[in-house]
C-alpha cells in the first residue's frame, strides 16, 4: 500500500469536486457531500478504493468517465504511487488521453460567441463585402419575402439573424401512434373497460349500469434530429442549429450533431435561451467544420443510440449534404438499419435546391433508397416542407 | 437530502453482515456472482447510503442479474418493476381489487350479513404491487427494489417513484400511511433511450458496468452453466471477446456465451472447434446481418484455429 498523504474525507471530497467542477463537469455540493460519506464508508487505502468511491459518488452518466479519469489522475497521481496501479485493469487512464476538457477548450469557437459576434460566422464569404449590391437588392424585394425565399448560404449577417428569430417559432410536430394508455370513450365498440366499469358500478349498488369503454391513446412519435456540422454544411450549420434546439426545447427531440464523430446534443439545447444552448453546444461537440463522416455517424447513432430505443418508431431527419469521406457502401449498410428501426427517415439536403441537382453524391446516393422523403431546407420556404415532411403530409 | 430521513444509515445488522466492500464481495461470490471491485463498491454504497444505485452498461452485461446476486448476498426478496411505456401508480403502486369488492358484495347480499364500507376497503382486497411490497417488507433486513428499465417509463413516473421511495412511506387514502419498517436498498437500471431527470441522477449513485475480461466472463460461465468444463468456457469466452470486435449489430453479452456453452454441453461437443461452432452459431448470433459477417470470416477464425 502506498503511502497515502492522511487528508480528512471531507476537505478531500470539496477539493477533488472543486476540480470536476472546474474541468466542466456538473458536481455539486450536495455529491461532495455524498463522496464525504461514501469514504467514510470506504476507507482509500489504495488508488482502486479511492477512484471507485470517487466515481461512483460522482459521475451521473458514462460520457463523464473520460473527464472524470483524466481529472482523477492529474489530482491523485501526483500524490499516489503510480507503482501501484501498475498493471490494474481497473486503473483510470493518465492524462491527456483524451482531450476533452470543460467549456475553457471551445473558447475560440463559432457558438460561444455572442448573438452579434457569432451571426458573421458561416457567412463571412457572402458577408459584408457585398453590402452596397444588398441594398439595392433589398429595396427592389420585400425584405420579409427574401428572408423567406434565399437559401441560407446567401444572406448577410444580419439577415441570418432574422432568419433565426423566425425559425425559433417554427413548430415541428411528428405524426402520432397510438399508445398503451387508454382513456375512457363514450363509443361503444371501443374495448370494455372492466375494472372502470365495475368501479362505476359501486356508486349503482354494484350494477353496471354505465358500461365504460377504453380507447387507445395516441402519443406524438419521438423525433430524432441528426445533424451534419462539417465543413460543407457550414453556411446552413446556424440555423439548422437553431432548428434543433426549437425542436428539442419544444417538441422535446432528440438532436444530435456529428462531422467525424456523433455528439448527443439534447441536453445543451433544452434551455430555452437559444444562444446560451448553442454556445453550450459548441463546447460540447468538439467537432465543428471538420470533414463529414456519415456512415460513421449514424452507425454509431443507431449502435449507441437507435437501437437502445431511441429510434424505435421514431421520425428520424437527417441534415447532411451526403458529401462524405466514407464509402457508400457502409453509409447504405448504416442506414438499412436505421431504416429497420425508425418510423420515416427524413433527408434535408441543401443542396437539393441548386438548379440541376441530382443526389449523386456518393453518400447521399447510398442513402436515398432509405429515405421516405428528401427535402432541401435551404431556405424558410424550404423549412416549411421539412415540417410537412416530418408530419408525413409529403411524401416520396 | 430526503432520503436520508428515510434511510437513516444502514441498520445495525446489515452492517454486521456487511462490513466493508470485501465482505460484500465475497458474500456476491457466494451466490456465485462476479463483481469487479467498481460493481463491489457502488453495491456497498447503495446498501449502506440512503441512496439508490443507478447501473448502466451494454445489454448483457448482468445489470439485472447484480440486482438478484445483491437479494441473494443478503438473503432478503427481490421485488422488481419492470417498466414500460405508460407505467402508472395502480401498475407499480398499489390497485384496488374492484371484481372481488363486487362480490365481496354480492356474497353479503345474500348472504343477509351487514357490509360495512371499511370492510371493503381493507388490505384484503388491495393488490399490492412491487413498490408497495418492497415498502411493506417486514425485514428482518430491508428488501431489494429492482426497477428495471426506468428510462423506458416516462418523466412523470420517475418522479412519482421517487417521491415514494424518499418518503419511504405510501397513503392509501382508505387505510392510512403505509410507513417502510425497513426502507428497500433500491437499484436502477438504464439503457438511455432517453435522458433521465437531474433529479433522479443527483439522488443516485452511478456505475457503468463494463464488459469484463474473457478470464472473468469463462469464469461466470463455469459458475453459471453446471458441468461446463473450464477449457470449454474458456474457448467460447474468447471466440465472443473476438466476435464483439467486428461491428456487429447486436454483440453477444455475457447471456450468449452462458446459452452457447450450455448449448454445446447439450449437443454433447466438449471442445471449440469449426464444427462446433458451424453446430452452434445461433446461441450466439442472433441477427442476420451479423450471422453473414461472422460467416465470412468463417467458423475457423471464430473458434480460434
Amino acid at each position: 500500500m502506498p503511502d497515502l498523504p492522511a487528508v480528512a474525507p471531507g476537505p478531500l471530497a470539496v477539493a477533488f469536486t472543486t476540480a470536476l467542477h472546474r474541468a466542466g463537469l456538473p458536481v455539486t455540493p450536495e455529491r461532495a457531500a455524498g463522496l464525504t460519506r461514501a469514504l467514510q464508508l470506504v476507507p482509500p487505502v489504495d488508488r482502486g478504493a479511492l477512484y471507485w468511491a470517487c466515481r461512483v459518488s460522482l459521475v451521473t452518466d458514462r460520457a463523464q468517465l473520460p473527464v472524470f479519469d483524466a481529472v482523477f489522475s492529474a489530482v491523485f497521481d501526483g500524490l499516489l504511487d503510480p507503482a501501484d496501479s501498475r498493471g490494474d485493469p481497473t486503473a483510470p487512464p493518465s492524462i491527456g488521453s483524451e482531450p476533452r476538457t470543460g467549456p475553457s477548450a471551445a473558447d475560440d469557437r463559432p457558438a460561444r460567441e455572442g448573438p452579434a459576434a457569432a451571426s458573421g460566422v458561416g457567412t463571412s464569404s457572402s458577408g459584408n463585402g457585398a453590402e452596397g449590391e444588398r441594398e439595392v437588392l433589398l429595396a427592389a424585394a420585400s425584405a420579409e419575402e427574401r428572408l423567406h425565399t434565399t437559401s441560407f448560404a446567401d444572406l448577410t449577417a444580419e439577415e441570418l439573424e432574422s432568419v433565426r428569430h423566425l425559425v425559433r417559432r417554427l413548430v415541428i410536430g411528428t405524426p402520432e401512434r397510438s399508445s398503451r394508455r387508454t382513456r375512457p370513450s363514450r363509443r361503444a365498440g371501443a374495448r370494455l373497460d372492466l375494472r372502470r366499469t365495475v368501479r362505476t358500478a359501486q356508486r349503482t349498488g354494484g350494477d353496471p349500469v354505465r358500461l365504460v369503454h377504453a380507447r387507445r391513446r395516441t402519443q406524438p412519435r419521438r423525433l430524432v434530429l441528426l445533424c451534419d456540422v462539417s465543413g460543407s454544411m457550414e453556411p446552413y450549420t446556424r440555423v439548422y442549429l437553431t432548428l434543433l434546439q426549437g425542436a428539442v426545447a419544444g417538441a422535446r427531440a432528440e438532436a444530435f450533431v456529428f462531422a467525424t464523430r456523433l455528439t448527443r446534443l439534447t441536453r445543451q439545447l433544452a434551455i430555452r435561451n437559444a444562444d446560451q444552448a448553442l454556445a453550450r453546444a459548441g463546447a460540447t461537440a468538439s467537432d465543428w467544420a471538420g470533414g463529414t463522416r456519415l456512415a460513421e455517424g449514424i452507425g454509431r447513432f443507431v449502435a449507441d443510440h437507435g437501437r437502445r430505443g431511441l429510434a424505435r418508431g421514431a421520425v428520424v431527419v437527417v441534415l447532411s449534404d451526403g458529401w462524405a469521406r466514407d464509402d457508400p457502401e457502409d453509409v447504405a449498410e448504416a442506414m438499412r438499419r436505421l431504416r429497420r428501426l425508425a418510423h420515416r427517415i427524413v433527408w434535408v439536403n441543401p443542396r437539393k435546391a441548386a438548379p440541376g441537382f441530382a443526389p449523386l453524391a456518393g453518400g447521399m446516393a447510398a442513402a436515398l433508397p432509405y429515405c421516405d422523403a428528401l427535402v432541401s431546407g435551404h431556405s424558410l420556404t424550404a423549412l416549411d416542407e421539412v415540417v410537412a415532411a416530418v408530419r408525413e403530409d409529403i411524401l416520396g | 437530502m430526503a432520503m436520508s430521513a428515510a434511510r437513516a444509515g444502514a441498520e445495525a445488522e446489515v452492517r454486521t453482515r456487511l462490513p466493508d466492500v470485501a465482505a460484500l464481495a465475497a458474500a456476491l461470490d457466494g451466490v456465485d456472482y462476479l463483481a469487479d471491485p467498481g460493481l463491489a463498491t457502488a453495491m456497498f454504497l447503495a446498501v449502506r447510503l440512503p441512496q439508490p444505485l443507478l447501473l448502466e452498461g451494454e445489454p448483457g452485461v448482468g445489470k439485472t442479474e447484480a440486482a438478484k446476486a445483491l437479494a441473494r448476498a443478503l438473503d432478503t426478496p427481490l421485488f422488481r418493476l419492470q417498466c414500460f411505456e405508460g407505467i402508472d401508480a395502480a401498475e407499480a403502486l398499489y390497485e384496488w381489487n374492484h371484481p372481488r369488492q363486487l362480490l365481496g358484495i354480492r356474497l353479503a347480499e345474500a348472504r343477509g350479513a351487514a357490509l360495512d364500507e371499511d370492510d371493503l376497503f381493507g388490505p384484503d382486497y388491495l393488490l399490492r404491487r412491487p413498490l408497495l411490497q418492497a415498502i411493506e417488507h417486514a425485514g428482518p433486513r430491508p428488501a431489494v427494489l429492482l426497477l428495471d428499465e426506468i428510462d423506458r417509463a416516462d418523466a412523470e413516473f420517475e418522479a412519482f417513484t421517487f417521491e415514494v421511495l424518499a418518503e419511504a412511506a405510501v397513503t392509501v387514502p382508505e387505510l392510512g400511511t403505509i410507513r417502510a419498517a425497513h426502507p428497500p436498498i433500491v437499484v436502477l437500471t438504464s439503457n438511455r433511450t432517453r435522458d433521465l431527470h437531474d433529479a433522479l441522477t443527483r439522488r443516485c449513485l452511478y456505475h457503468w458496468i463494463d464488459y469484463p475480461t474473457p478470464e472473468r466472463v469463462a469464469e461466470i460461465v463455469r459458475r453459471r452453466v453446471p458441468g461446463s468444463e473450464e477449457p470449454l468456457a474458456v474457448a467460447a469466452a474468447t471466440a465472443v471477446t473476438r466476435l464483439r470486435s467486428l461491428d456487429l449489430v447486436k454483440p453477444p453479452g455475457i447471456a450468449e456465451v452462458i446459452d452457447w456453452v450450455a448449448a454445446l454441453g447439450v449437443l454433447g461437443l466438449f471442445e471449440l472447434d469449426a464444427a462446433a461452432v458451424e453446430a452452434s452459431w445461433g446461441s450466439v448470433l442472433k441477427n442476420r446481418d451479423d450471422h453473414e459477417l461472422a460467416r465470412t470470416r468463417g467458423a475457423a477464425w471464430l473458434a480460434g484455429a
